[in-house]
């Protein structure tokens, strides 16, 4: 019943969108109340569609012809529900918190229909059955984050890290649309004998074809889509956006971190996984390039003072364990789909819980400098233990939600690599997991703990923006007990496997592809029985780095103070120097790679535009310009010359014609 | 009765000084004169060729060619004293604004 409404999950929040926009000035909280119903409506929806698909495991597919071979259509298959459901829920939340922080904006109500319009691309995103409409969705999601990023556009470093995001997702972008266009050409040269209702870019046709295609043509496809994912979901090296995004409002940050943006590379590449896995070697460079990207990050996350930079890097890192997630799918086949997934589904809740958590902090306090926070839980209860929560579960203490996503994403990079694909993902993994617990303590610690180091405004949150915070605190704590508890006994080896692995890692089932003949194409194909058991401590090195990060931040942060962060490091380490810089990211990007090359590639192909180009148009126009010139003089506009013309022609005829009768020949 | 080649060549005459007319003069009275002459060199062919032949539809279309000439010449003459106004002169020559 409720899939045959599965369009308003996405027409509800334009529909929002449209109301805010046009009416939301002359409402009570800029009409913010529209987009959260909508919403919270596209969120019952999905939850209804849920319970009607989830227990003969079925999918949602309607589909109407577009254009030329191309269709617009509805696919909601297990990935994609699972991110429905996180969208709609943790957008509901955030919109809701918005309704209390951005109170009193004057923007407000363009606030709620850019967020509406976000809500609603990211939406369309996830439940695209095909490729172009998923494009177009993605650059719908670009443009609501350089407009909400930009939302303060009047604050100069606003506009320019809004120009900054659009920008460098930009790169990605095109590198995705030359990845459509490669597979589209290869499709077409298939010459495929469609069926009746599919369409050449539909996913059904895209993995039904995947045996056909060339491998290697595979592979450009498969690095093509991924330079998309990678500047989309902040992977080195087009991460630098993510950081400075921070500029717009914390609950931009919230949703671009959390439930929409930043997730759609993620969901792009698990989406097009299996042609990842029949590209040979695609996986690897998804696999180390995240796992790079969460190492990366990471350290960069530890020597930030500002608490959403702190943040964002963390974001950074965790899409590196995302991105790691699926690329070891080399060795464990599309299972990695759902191991990852799950780390995105959690991952969302426990970071849109952390920058609420921050934005309350950053409302109440008035500043985003650590340095003058402290002490701040006495005055902030209810924010500090929700936020302790986040913290605890993003740095994977056990029994919490990020506990189990990360712990399963290190155990299979362990498997990766004793398979023999290669153990760089591991060892980056678990040296990012003990630094993403330094660095988060490092920040739980010295904003709530300790003594105050400013004189800064103390005041609880008001109800509004707490209640979200609660709610996301609760799943971000307990989702993974719940579903490991679910199924206690049921199904798989360790009898309590998490059911969501399964689910959506047999997401690609439904569409029939064979994993093993894909397998031997990409050329990771390995042998049943090589099940690799990995030693206790293996299973434990998780929990251990976890807990131990957590203690070396309360060592050196906490009022257990027992070291100074003076006796690992000095002024003059050159280690803490290239991280203060930040890699000389800004160094390399902005002021070598931005001023001095692209500014000479601009300035040459300027010169060739003006003079090739636009001279060739130049001189054309001026041949016809001087051609026409000459011709006019013969339009004299004196209508005797006209008559002239004719009297003489006529008499000429005249002779003719008497000339003709008397036999004289012409 | 006056032979028929007379009224021919007076006709023929007329136009050609209708003609030379128009193709020479300047002045905007002149040349509505001219079409003047032009026009009545066809009505005395008109009337010539309908009294040769017995047969009157000639004269009857000689007859709507002068109502059809007082109304050209009409109009033709208010335009004249609009340029007129306009210009302070009749000389064609010298009213150009859409020339080139």
């Amino acid at each position: 019943m409720y899939q045959d409404y599965a369009y308003l999950i996405v027409g509800l929040p334009i529909l929002a969108f449209v109301l805010t926009i046009f009416l939301g000035w002359h409402l009570p909280k800029g009409g913010g109340f529209f987009t959260v119903l909508a919403t919270f409506a596209g969120f019952i929806l999905s939850f209804g569609i849920f319970r009607e698909i989830y227990p003969n495991d079925e999918i949602v597919h309607q589909s109407m012809h577009w254009f030329a071979n191309f269709n617009a259509g509805i696919l909601i298959d297990p990935l994609a529900i699972v991110m429905l459901l996180m969208v709609t829920f943790v957008c509901t939340m955030i919109h809701t918190y918005a309704l209390g922080y951005m109170e009193g904006d004057p923007g407000m109500a363009r606030y709620f229909a850019e967020a509406g319009l976000f809500t609603a691309a990211m939406l369309g995103l996830v439940f695209s059955d095909n490729l172009l409409q998923l494009f177009i969705f993605w650059e719908l999601v670009g443009l609501c984050s350089y407009l909400l990023i930009g939302f303060w556009y009047r604050k100069p470093s606003a506009a320019s890290a809004a120009k900054k995001a659009f920008l460098v997702t930009r790169v990605g972008d095109v590198m995705f649309l030359a990845g459509i266009v490669l597979l589209y050409t290869n499709m077409v040269k298939l010459n495929l004998t469609l069926p009746d209702g599919a369409y050449l870019l539909q996913f059904q046709t895209i993995y039904d074809s995947l045996t056909l295609i060339p491998p290697d043509q595979l592979t450009w496809i498969a690095v093509l889509l991924f330079g998309g994912a990678v500047g989309k979901s902040g992977q080195f090296p087009l991460h630098v956006w993510l950081p400075d995004a921070m500029e717009g409002p914390t609950t931009v940050s919230a949703m671009i971190h959390a439930a929409t943006m930043v997730t759609a590379g993620v969901y792009l590449v698990a989406r097009m996984f299996p042609l990842f896995y029949a590209a040979p070697n695609a996986l690897m460079v998804v696999a180390y390039v995240g796992a790079f990207t969460a190492l990366f990050a990471a350290t960069m996350g530890l020597v930030m003072f500002d608490i959403k930079r702190v943040l964002a890097y963390s974001t950074v890192s965790q899409l590196g364990y995302m991105m790691a997630g699926l690329g070891i799918g080399a060795a464990m086949g599309a299972f990695s789909v759902g191991v990852s997934m799950f780390h995105l589904i959690g991952h969302s809740f426990f970071k849109a819980l952390l920058f609420l958590c921050a934005g309350s902090v950053i409302h109440a306090v008035g500043t985003n400098d650590l340095r003058e926070m402290g002490g701040v839980l006495k005055h902030m209860k209810w924010t500090g233990l929700t936020m302790l929560a986040g913290s605890l579960t993003l740095a994977g203490f056990p029994y919490t939600t990020g506990f189990f996503s990360k712990d399963e994403i290190i155990v299979t990079a362990y498997e990766h690599g004793a398979m023999g694909f290669g153990w760089v993902p591991y060892i980056f993994a678990v040296v990012a997991a003990l630094l993403t617990a330094i660095y988060t303590f490092r920040l739980w610690f010295l904003v709530f703990d300790g003594e105050a180091r400013s004189d800064y405004h103390k005041h609880e949150s008001p109800w509004i923006m707490l209640g979200p915070l609660v709610i996301l605190a609760i799943f971000a704590l307990f989702m993974g007990v719940g579903l490991n508890i679910v199924n206690v006994g049921g199904e798989g080896e360790d009898g309590g496997e998490n059911p969501f692995y399964t689910y959506v890692g047999n997401n690609f089932d439904h569409f029939g592809v064979d994993f093993e003949e894909l397998a031997v194409i990409g050329g990771h194909h390995v042998e049943h029985g090589a099940e690799v058991h990995e030693p206790p401590i293996i299973k434990y090195l998780p929990i251990i780095v976890g807990v131990g990060g957590i203690l070396i931040a309360a060592l050196f942060y906490s009022r257990w103070k027992r070291f100074d962060s003076g006796m690992v490091t000095s002024e003059r380490d050159p280690l803490r120097h290239i991280l203060l810089k930040r890699y000389y990211q800004n160094e390399i990007y902005t002021l070598w790679f931005a001023e001095k090359v692209i500014y000479g590639i601009a300035l040459v192909s300027n010169m060739i535009d003006l003079k090739i180009i636009d001279g060739t148009v130049n001189k054309i126009s001026a041949i016809s310009v001087g051609f026409g010139g000459t011709l006019r003089k013969l339009q004299t506009g004196v209508i005797q010359n006209y008559l002239t013309a004719i009297v003489l022609g006529l008499a000429v005829l005249l002779i003719l014609i008497e000339l003709a009768s008397l036999g004289v020949a012409i | 009765m006056i032979p028929l080649v007379l009224y021919v060549l007076l006709s023929s005459a007329m136009f050609t000084i209708g003609l030379y007319g128009l193709l020479t003069q300047r002045n905007g009275i002149k040349l509505m004169m001219c079409v003047e002459i032009l026009l009545n060199s066809a009505n005395i062919n008109l009337v010539a060729f309908s009294a040769y032949l017995p047969n009157v539809n000639g004269q009857v279309f000689a007859l709507f060619s002068i109502a059809l000439a007082a109304a050209e010449a009409g109009v033709g003459f208010a335009i004249l004293i609009v340029l007129y106004r306009l210009y302070g002169t009749i000389e064609l020559d010298n009213i150009n604004a859409l020339r080139w």
